[in-house]
């Protein structure tokens, strides 16, 4: 059997069909939630994410409990600003609250070099997570942000840009997050992605 | 940060057609062949540009686009005749990561590129200027390097970044088909006035002409279209080429 994993889609702004298209290639049947009733007979949940931390937010609307209860019952992963919004305040135009999974703020990257980091970068792993099994330091990974997600205690992995090490793959248990995009970052991130799919 | 290597597709479709100096236009192939050839010879992006839906004022041709990117696992800008957020949204959820604005905002209304960074976040809307060199200073064209603005090139670049936008694209009006190099100065002077990513494209002739310019004006990008269209390099020869003389390229 394979792995049904749901795909929820927060309005107008998720790239759905690059990640879903990323999932199917690991073998995972791709289911898309938009509402409540979609979250029943998943065996994980996915969190895409292209759009501004306030934009997501304002479109979970009365979703966002929903959301937020079917991830601690469900192996998560959040990509990008799906991995963001775990947060528990993000400040992308104006200050809002974040789905509050983990202890992290979502703050502009401060660096000399140009913003948004675009383009290619390599993990620093510091903590092992069954996510980036066979994922070495040598391996690139696409990353498109201006924000990045303070948080201590849920590190698995940094990158660095412009002499500034940010986080870029945290795990809280079965909560996942990646800043980069595995969606686009051919092999090695249809490797990350069949290592969620595989927990 | 490694220089990404852009693969650029005109588009009209159904093909790929290289403008020769915005003017005559020939066949290339079709947009997802040509897409999955770049992808497996190591393309860090592709960028798709239907070059005839803001003279024929005609939306975008979606499934076009749905179809390029079906085999892409990198990421996919496309753009051309967007002119409004539903464009975006339209485009965004058919495989495209980052769109491309040029006309709409130049000539209508600049508030579009704030409005989609607003909603889809800066990385997704990139500004493609098509630049004309004047004695002392660049002009902005729209409808891809056929009709004045009177915008001056800089004070654009600015002004798009400032508005939201999360990239350039920098096409130049005299270099673009003519594969004679790039209007160097005109990157470098955007390049060292913006704070986002700048990709260089036009004017490409040769790995040597690429090599010259990356080192004299820096862009974060750079996009070819023709070189890799007649089969005269490929993106993995080009990547090597540029290592060997100590640009850094991700492989």
């Amino acid at each position: 059997m394979s792995t049904t994993v749901g795909l929820v889609s927060f309005g107008v702004s998720g790239n759905i069909y690059s990640v879903r298209k990323a999932l199917e290639q690991t073998g995972a049947t791709v289911k898309i939630i938009k509402s409540k009733d979609d979250f029943k007979s998943l065996d994980k949940i996915v969190l895409p994410g292209v759009g501004s931390f306030k934009e997501a937010m304002e479109n979970f609307g009365d979703f966002k409990t929903i959301v937020h209860d079917q991830i601690l019952e469900h192996p998560t992963l959040g990509i990008c600003l799906g991995m963001q919004i775990f947060s528990k305040i993000g400040y992308e135009f104006g200050e809002t609250p974040g789905l509050n999974l983990i202890d992290a703020e979502v703050k502009k990257m401060e660096v000399k070099c140009k913003v948004p980091h675009l383009g290619w970068g390599k993990l620093s792993i510091v903590e092992k997570s069954p996510l980036l099994n066979g994922i070495t330091q040598k391996d690139n990974f696409y990353f498109m942000h201006s924000y990045e997600v303070v948080n201590y205690t849920d590190v698995v992995a940094l990158t660095n840009y412009c002499n500034h090490k940010f986080v870029s793959v945290i795990q809280k248990k079965e909560l996942f997050g990646v800043q980069f995009h595995p969606e686009k970052s051919r092999e090695a991130g249809i490797a990350v992605l069949k290592n969620f799919v595989k927990l | 940060m490694p220089l990404r290597i852009i693969a650029r597709l005109d588009v009209k479709p159904p093909y790929v057609v290289k403008p020769v100096h915005f003017d005559g236009l020939r066949k290339m192939g079709i947009p997802h062949e040509l897409a999955v050839k770049y992808y497996n010879q190591g393309a860090d992006e592709i960028l798709y540009e239907d070059i005839v839906s803001s003279l024929y004022q005609r939306a975008i041709q979606v499934d076009q686009i749905y179809q390029t990117s079906k085999d892409l696992f990198i990421p996919f800008a496309a753009g051309g005749g967007v002119q409004t957020i539903y464009h975006f949204e339209q485009l965004l959820h058919n495989g495209v990561d980052k769109v491309t604005i040029n006309t709409y905002a130049l000539q209508q209304d600049s508030s579009l590129i704030r409005r989609a960074a607003e909603i889809f976040g800066s990385q997704a809307v990139v500004v493609h200027i098509f630049a004309k060199r004047w004695r002392d200073w660049w002009e902005c064209y729209s409808d891809c390097g056929r009709i004045r603005s009177g915008k001056n090139a800089l004070a654009w670049a600015k002004e798009a970044e400032s508005l939201g936008a999360g990239e350039l694209i920098i096409s130049s009006v005299d270099r673009d088909g003519r594969n004679n190099g790039f209007d160097t100065e005109l990157i470098s002077n955007i390049v060292s006035n913006v704070g986002i990513p700048v990709i260089a494209a036009s004017g490409a002739g040769s790995l040597e002409d690429i090599k010259n310019m990356v080192l004299l004006a820096h862009p974060d990008a750079v996009a070819i279209g023709s070189l890799l269209h007649y089969n005269r390099t490929t993106v993995g020869e080009l990547k090597s080429y540029l290592a060997d003389h100590g640009i850094e390229v991700a492989k």
